[in-house]
């Protein structure tokens, strides 16, 4: 990405995140005034439940990034408070050596969380979401039994004194101000992971993770980091917890604790901070303020959660998102500018995609027989063929999400590896797909960032604590999507929501996706379906241009009139073999291809 | 100890598989994984325990009103927490929505019924010492329902054409409404269905288990394991698991004592899961891209 | 035309549909008179397959639909096939667990037990091949013997129109023209609206022919026609062809 102008401002999109930066803001400054002031009350009781919220937040935090961003059914979650609270516990009362002091005991409670999130979460990496859901609750009663079991470090059912902080944090007030400051550090810390190239990867994976693959990014590692997060997070929390409790069995860690966190979370709706923060703050209010409510508090969280499951499902982060209610221009023109090209596409010399000898076959059918392709850079090569006969297919070879049984794809001199479709990106092979594969509620400006995601250079930790290197990053990023979106002409909806927009706007904005790896080779799968008359030209114009820039480009297409205008090379593919290739002219003329195509 | 083994391990196994049953055919309609199998065996204790020891209902006709209060709140669950979120794009919504139906009937049971497990009436007047007495039938109970079942769904699928139906739907609904097939009251059908299964399994089990409503959470679990081991849709599949884990959690229960027969169990589980994610007798995953 | 022309079996006029946001279809009309055999043709992607859906009601569509002087408006897949309106979807999508009798029986779902036995039976009377398997798994049958399955499916209610999504797609030459053959003994028998992407075995077939492309009618013609292949041809690649071009 060259330094080189500074991108064109236009006055929608920037003037909307400033607004959205200062309306975030305030909300933050607001709760940590009164977070501050709270004491002033001179109410224990009070204090007593401003503190638990703190500590519940500070678990939940963490898990909001599981459960909201990343969208793994995590329910049994208490299980980290459990583990954090007695490992504290236990090392701060010397049942295991030594008496600890209280804060290496936290600590250590935090990376006992940590440990047992990444064993917790590795499931989730190969069970579907209800065998995953269920094994985080069987996990959770694990921990309980064990926890009654192991007398000699949890006091069994009798159970154990939790630890009490040293002065400036002892109990009282002192103790409150711990848990706000920690409180806001962990809602600073996965703020910052929230709105970085980790956060909307992990929103990518919930939402379009074969999208997410095809930019690059690696589900395993991520979703690793984030449970280690999170459950360092409810570690800490549980050592909190055993020193407000002062004393802890293991009856204090209920199910209905871990119903708490994931309802508060999903109240709070998906993808937000301030959202699952309000919601767990409600939830752990809300029985405080009227006795008979204690008896059903669960009740009305499993109520609350079926009414916005069912009415809301973007939860309270849905009801605040005032931008998104403003109403869109009605007849908006997708106006591409592919004069900016040479600045997006900015990269070393362009390379030779080829195919030898593919075959595939799933069951008995051989969806691709021998297939011999050549993709040169500066040209679009259009794939055409009646239904079956092996276009996707061929695509998703390349794309590597499948791998052929025989056969190699090369791009340059390279082989690429043949089920390696989140490798793909490295190698600079950007795609479209079939049916739009966006995040329908996220902006249209983060999904775009999106396909910058291995552009980046910092750090899990480098995002965690906004260092420089995670700035430059996300400035960089932002910058080049909105090029991106200049070029396909949708600058103008940068902040929208995308399930907003209209499905020709859709296409374009995969197409913007795909421009951000500047790729080498770019894979389109019928991008004019949908598409009317004049947004086929237009498209058409643009995907011209992005090949005489350098990158070879295969158009996978039913629209006749777009592979005839715009091609430079056409094959015909019928039962997975080529059946004829040359140019638009060559193949129109060709009497066996009309047949093919026409069906006869 | 073997026979005692043996006994309870069948026993609670059958209970097992017969809530993966329920979990299983409410699958088999309408593709939702619903979290209120446990639910409804719960019920069927509960419930059962309510209807005899309070409300002074002889056997049979407690029996047939838990049947008929399961086959209720199986249809209550259908329209309320399946069928609106199937029409949404969002794929997993229907996990949330019968959570949370399932944890409000859970509660309410707390509540109303009380958070202590309460004894379950013995069912049938048997004297211990002739001949049907030498077992217990809180043993046999439940094998006799499970075994019933069984023979039940396979009479309905094999030789009835509402049976047919359901497996159609199963197989290919696409193809099933194309023909005309009504896939709205079918489905409303399996989930009453289902939820017949699931109190019978609560009722004749609640001996064993006790009228408790925490039993809800124990057989949301362990009635799950067998579908996750047999796979998803396969009633044998459930069974096998089901008589497998109860009698393994027997066995380890008393070789290494109540609380490690839970660790074991669920290692063993989470074992056979990652190395086969569908199950021992499941099917591949279809296509992605 | 002939001014006492009666009025149409199946008339449809300004539908539109298609999946989600993507619109396939935009403003089709089409007609099919009673004891006709019609053929849709068109290139992929043109909507073929969503205009069948649509009027069946498997999809959601704007527009009017009227079958039999009935207006279809707000009907499902339920009422469509209650009415006399059967569509036989692409795929040759048969219950694999299930035998073929019992494949039938399934298509007549809610008809009295007697009646549809008779029925099921002069359904399979038409396919005398798979007939003599009544009793055995549809799994075992061949890609050919499973779409005769799917078409006898569609006949148990005996429909007053039948629609064929690509009867022959996905088969072999040869099983293409038996299941062809068994095309012609249902046009004797009733109204045929079928979708076809081989050209010229559905004009040997059929009485009429509309081609859609790019998810509107391009051309609408009789099959006894002149140069109808030539111009079908130009209207699959874009030109507007409606009336025989000057060869």
């Amino acid at each position: 990405m060259t330094e080189a102008a500074a991108p064109i401002r236009t006055r929608g999109a920037a003037g909307t995140r400033w607004l959205g930066k200062l309306e975030g803001k305030i909300s933050w400054i607001l709760l940590g005034l009164a977070g501050l002031l709270l004491p002033l009350l001179d109410d224990s009781y009070i204090g007593t439940i401003a503190t638990r919220a703190y500590i519940y937040w500070v678990l939940s935090a963490g898990l909001n990034l599981v459960v909201g961003y990343a969208g793994q059914i995590a329910i049994g979650w208490v299980s980290m408070l459990t583990l954090g609270a007695y490992t504290t516990a236990a090392l701060a009362a010397g049942r295991v050596g030594p008496e600890w002091n209280s804060y290496l005991a936290l600590l250590a409670g935090g990376a006992v969380g940590a440990v047992f999130g990444v064993v917790v979460g590795l499931p989730a990496l190969r069970l579907r979401t209800f065998y995953f859901a269920m094994t985080t609750l069987g996990f959770a009663t694990i921990v309980t039994q064990v926890a009654l079991a192991w007398k000699d470090i949890t006091g069994g059912g009798v159970g154990t004194p939790g630890p009490v902080f040293p002065w400036p944090f002892d109990p009282g007030w002192g103790f409150y101000y711990f848990c706000f400051i920690l409180a806001a550090l962990a809602t600073w810390m996965t703020a910052n992971i929230g709105s970085s190239r980790y956060g909307r990867a992990l929103v990518a994976i919930r939402d379009a993770e074969v999208a997410a693959e095809a930019s690059g990014i690696a589900k395993p590692k991520l979703l690793m980091l984030i449970f280690l997060l999170a459950g360092a997070l409810g570690g800490v929390a549980g050592g909190l917890f055993s020193s407000l409790q002062s004393y802890i069995t293991p009856d204090a860690f209920t199910f209905e604790m871990s119903v708490l966190f994931f309802i508060g979370i999903l109240i709070g709706g998906r993808g937000s901070i301030l959202g699952p923060l309000l919601g767990t703050i409600i939830l752990t209010v809300l029985p405080e303020f009227a006795a008979p409510l204690v008896q059903w508090s669960t009740f009305l969280y499993a109520a609350l959660l079926l009414v916005i499951v069912l009415v809301i499902p973007g939860g309270i982060a849905d009801l605040l998102d005032y931008k998104n209610r403003r109403p869109l221009e009605q007849h908006r023109e997708i106006v591409p500018r592919p004069e900016l090209l040479p600045r997006v596409l900015d990269r070393p010399a362009a390379e030779l995609l080829t195919l030898k000898n593919i075959a595939l076959s799933f069951g008995g059918v051989r969806a691709i027989d021998g297939l011999d392709l050549e993709i040169r850079p500066g040209e679009v090569h259009g794939l055409i063929g009646p239904n079956g006969s092996g276009k996707t297919t061929t695509l998703n070879v390349i794309s590597g999400y499948y791998a052929p049984q025989s056969g190699e794809v090369r791009l340059g001199g390279a082989v690429l590896p043949p089920s390696a479709a989140h490798l793909r990106a490295n190698h600079r092979i950007a795609r479209t797909f079939q049916t739009p594969r966006l995040i329908g509620g996220a902006s249209v400006l983060d999904n775009v960032m999106i396909g910058g995601t291995i552009d980046g250079q910092g750090s899990f930790v480098e995002s965690l604590v906004t260092l420089p290197r995670h700035r430059r990053d996300e400035a960089g990023l932002r910058a080049a999507a909105m090029l991106a979106l200049q070029t396909v002409g949708l600058e103008s909806l940068a902040a929208v929501r995308t399930d907003r927009l209209q499905h020709s706007e859709l296409r374009f904005v995969e197409i913007a996706r795909a421009l951000m790896l500047r790729p080498a080779c770019l894979l389109l799968d019928e991008p004019a379906a949908g598409l009317s008359t004049e947004e086929i030209r237009r498209l058409g114009a643009l995907i011209k241009a992005i090949s005489r820039a350098g990158t070879a480009v295969l158009l996978v297409e039913h629209h006749a009139d777009l592979i005839f205008d715009i091609c430079d090379h056409v094959t015909v593919l019928n039962l997975g073999k080529v059946l004829a290739a040359g140019t638009p002219a060559e193949i129109r003329s060709h009497r066996e291809v009309v047949s093919a195509y026409l069906g006869a | 100890m073997f026979a005692s083994i043996v006994s309870y391990g069948l026993a609670v196994g059958a209970v097992y598989a017969l809530i993966g049953i329920t979990y299983n055919v409410m699958f088999s309609a309408s593709r939702v994984f619903s979290f209120t199998a446990g639910m409804l065996g719960m019920l069927g204790g509960v419930l059962g325990a309510l209807f005899i020891n309070k409300m002074g209902m002889n056997a049979v006709l407690a029996l047939v009103a838990v049947l008929a209060c399961g086959a209720v709140l199986g249809l209550v669950t259908e329209i309320l927490t399946v069928r609106p979120v199937l029409k949404s794009i969002e794929q997993h919504l229907y996990v949330l929505s019968t959570l949370a139906f399932a944890l409000m009937v859970q509660q309410v049971a707390a509540v109303e019924w009380g958070t202590e497990a309460q004894p379950f009436p013995v069912l049938i007047p048997i004297d211990p010492a002739s001949l049907w007495g030498q077992i217990d039938q809180k043993f046999w109970l439940p094998v006799l329902a499970c075994a019933v079942t069984i023979g039940g769904l396979e009479f309905l699928y094999r030789r009835t054409l509402i049976g047919r139906a359901f497996l159609a739907i199963a197989e290919d609904s696409y193809a099933a409404r194309a023909l005309g097939l009504p896939e709205t009251r079918l489905r409303m059908a399996s989930f009453a269905l289902a939820g017949m299964i699931g109190a019978l399994a609560g009722f004749t089990g609640a001996q064993m288990l006790l009228a408790y409503f925490g039993n809800q959470s124990i057989l949301n679990f362990y009635g799950f394991v067998p579908v996750a081991l047999g796979g998803m849709g396969s009633n044998r599949g459930a069974l096998i698991g089901g008589l497998a884990l109860g009698l393994f959690q027997q066995a380890a229960n008393f070789l290494v004592g109540g609380i490690f027969a839970a660790v074991a169990v669920f290692v063993v589980f989470i074992i056979v899961l990652l190395l086969r994610p569908e199950g021992l007798a499941g099917a591949a995953t279809a296509r992605r891209v | 035309m002939p001014t006492s022309a009666p009025e149409p079996l199946l008339e449809v006029a300004g539908l539109s549909a298609g999946y989600g946001k993507i619109v396939v279809l935009r403003d089709v009309a089409l007609t099919v008179g009673a004891g006709e055999a019609v053929a849709l043709l068109g290139p992929n992607g043109a909507g073929k397959t969503t205009l069948l859906r649509a009027v069946s009601g498997l999809l959601p569509r704007t527009g009017q639909v009227k079958f039999a002087g009935r207006d279809m408006a707000g009907a499902g897949p339920g009422d469509t096939v209650r009415a006399g309106l059967v569509h036989v979807v692409e795929g040759h999508r048969v219950f694999t667990q299930l035998s073929v009798f019992d494949n039938l029986l399934l298509a007549g779902y809610g008809l009295p037990r007697p009646e549809l036995t008779r029925q099921v039976e002069e359904a399979l009377a038409f396919f005398p091949e798979i007939a003599a398997k009544r009793n055995d798994r549809a799994v075992t049958l061949s890609g050919g013997q499973q779409q005769m399955l799917a078409v006898a499916q569609g006949l148990v209610r005996r429909p007053k129109l039948l629609m064929l999504d690509e009867p022959s797609a996905g088969l072999s030459p040869v099983l293409v023209d038996r299941v062809l053959a068994a095309m012609v003994r249902l046009r004797e028998a009733g109204t045929i609206l079928l979708v076809e992407q081989l050209i010229e075995k559905a004009l040997a077939a059929s009485d009429r022919v509309y081609a859609l492309a790019r998810g509107s009618i391009v051309l609408q013609a009789r099959t006894d026609e002149a140069d109808l292949p030539n111009r079908l041809e130009h209207a699959y690649f874009g030109q507007d062809v409606s009336a025989p071009l000057a060869s």
